[in-house]
């Protein structure tokens, strides 16, 4: 048997796939033949490995996590800048064993409220943030998050964004019935006004990451509502922007 | 066929430089899409719940991010980096369900922190994603024989291709897994 044989059926031979005469006389070859043992022996160890890979199938990257990921990281590096600007890190440990805060609001006279805020894990601050680097800008365009509360022990909090022709409205909630049908609906809206964002479920423990998008423009609209029902009548979270 | 010019690790490892740094989200993005299916999927398979999963991959990437400064190309390609942080925190999710009993993750298995059956999890997942980088061809050659156990003749009889076809794309495939592996970092005993 010729080398460049042995070499075409090594693959075969490694994986335990060829027929019984085949087999033994490519065992044969690599007895008498260094160069193609050699070749066997940088083959020989992958069906061990690949035994460990039997079953697995890469799934796709979740969008949703991407979404989320991306918005932490922004989040967390907003953070960083405005504790940065806030002086150093012994002056805000002064500061907040004063009991003081580290967090400086950006624009104060537009700094959001929040009405009817349940559950407190989630805190009452409320963060007008720069999502660009640089100075805020005078008008608040950069974007908003504002925590949001409800009946029954769910709560949540939103992130809203100048978006192409209205808002993108990022959405977490949690303390909802888990695992129900239940469609829930985002409206935004004003005295005799309201626009809606999108609807979503709960998952299976009650919390709810979504990404809507709707035409009305922050400045169009006071307040974020969470409906549910036949009517969305019911109020399920809520939360006003000032 | 030629083998498939690897992905230069260290393209991996400028994103991650670029983690700290870049503004637009971008560095991250790129860095979420080539790992996160594959950590995903790991995860999932680790605790068994796709809520649960889906945060360990997000604190994966956010680790990542905070601690990006300390990663040192020279001691391990960004997977096994990525890896190890899943790994990590993989361990910390169960450990923190095993003080929360209602929440349903797997069982911690053979050792106390399931470290064994992780570490083999962790080879298996990386084995998978080789496989992923192989020409679709080369992959069905490898998945036909290994994991369904055909013949290379059988192989040839269900694919309608020449004996010799298969054979040649079955050893070109293995060539190219093995060098694939050595580029993660994943070199066969």
């Amino acid at each position: 048997m010729s080398c460049a044989r042995v070499r075409r059926d090594l693959g075969g031979y490694v994986l335990a796939a060829l027929e019984p005469d085949e087999r033994d006389a490519v065992a044969a070859h690599l007895a008498t033949c260094p160069s193609c043992a050699a070749e066997h022996e940088r083959l020989a160890g992958l069906p061990a490995l690949l035994a460990h890979a039997d079953g697995l199938e890469i799934p796709a990257a979740p969008p949703a996590v991407e979404e989320r990921l991306l918005d932490q990281v922004a989040h967390e590096r907003g953070r960083r800048r405005l504790a940065a600007a806030a002086g150093t890190p012994r002056a805000r440990r002064r500061r907040r064993a004063a009991g003081g805060t580290a967090r400086r609001p950006l624009r104060r006279g537009r700094a959001l409220a929040v009405a009817a805020v349940a559950g407190a894990a989630l805190g009452a601050g409320v963060t007008a943030f720069a999502l660009s680097d640089g100075e805020p800008a005078a008008r608040p365009a950069a974007g908003y998050e504002l925590v949001l509360g409800g009946a029954g022990g769910a709560s949540g909090r939103a992130a809203l964004q100048p978006g192409r022709g209205g808002t993108e409205v990022h959405l977490w909630v949690k303390g909802l019935p888990p695992g129900g049908d239940a469609i829930y609906e985002v409206r935004c809206e004003r005295a005799g006004w309201s626009a809606g964002a999108g609807t979503f479920r709960a998952d299976a423990r009650g919390r709810a990451y979504v990404v809507l998008t709707t035409a009305a423009r922050l400045g169009e609209y006071e307040r974020i509502r969470v409906v549910q029902g036949p009517d969305s009548s019911r109020a399920v979270l809520t939360g006003e922007l000032n | 066929m030629p083998a498939p010019i690897p992905r230069a690790a260290a393209a991996d490892a400028v994103l991650v430089d670029r983690l700290a740094t870049d503004e637009t989200g971008d560095a991250m993005r790129g860095l979420y899409r080539l790992y996160g299916g594959e950590l995903y999927g790991f995860a999932l398979n680790a605790l068994g719940d796709r809520g649960a999963a889906e945060e360990i991959v997000q604190e994966v990437f956010v680790r990542a991010w905070r601690h990006a400064g300390r990663y040192d190309p020279g001691r391990a390609a960004v997977r096994t980096w990525l890896y190890q942080i899943a790994r990590h925190a993989i361990i910390d999710a169960r450990r923190r369900a095993s003080v929360r009993p209602g929440l349903p993750l797997h069982e911690p298995s053979e050792d106390a922190d399931g470290g064994t059956s992780l570490e083999q999890a962790m080879l298996g997942w990386q084995v998978a994603a080789a496989l992923e980088r192989l020409t679709p061809e080369h992959r069905q050659m490898v998945r036909m024989a290994q994991f369904r156990g055909l013949t290379m003749r059988e192989i040839a009889e269900h694919t309608g291709l020449p004996l010799g076809t298969v054979k040649s794309r079955t050893w070109y495939a293995l060539r190219s897994l093995r060098l694939v592996l050595e580029e993660m970092g994943v070199a066969p005993s």
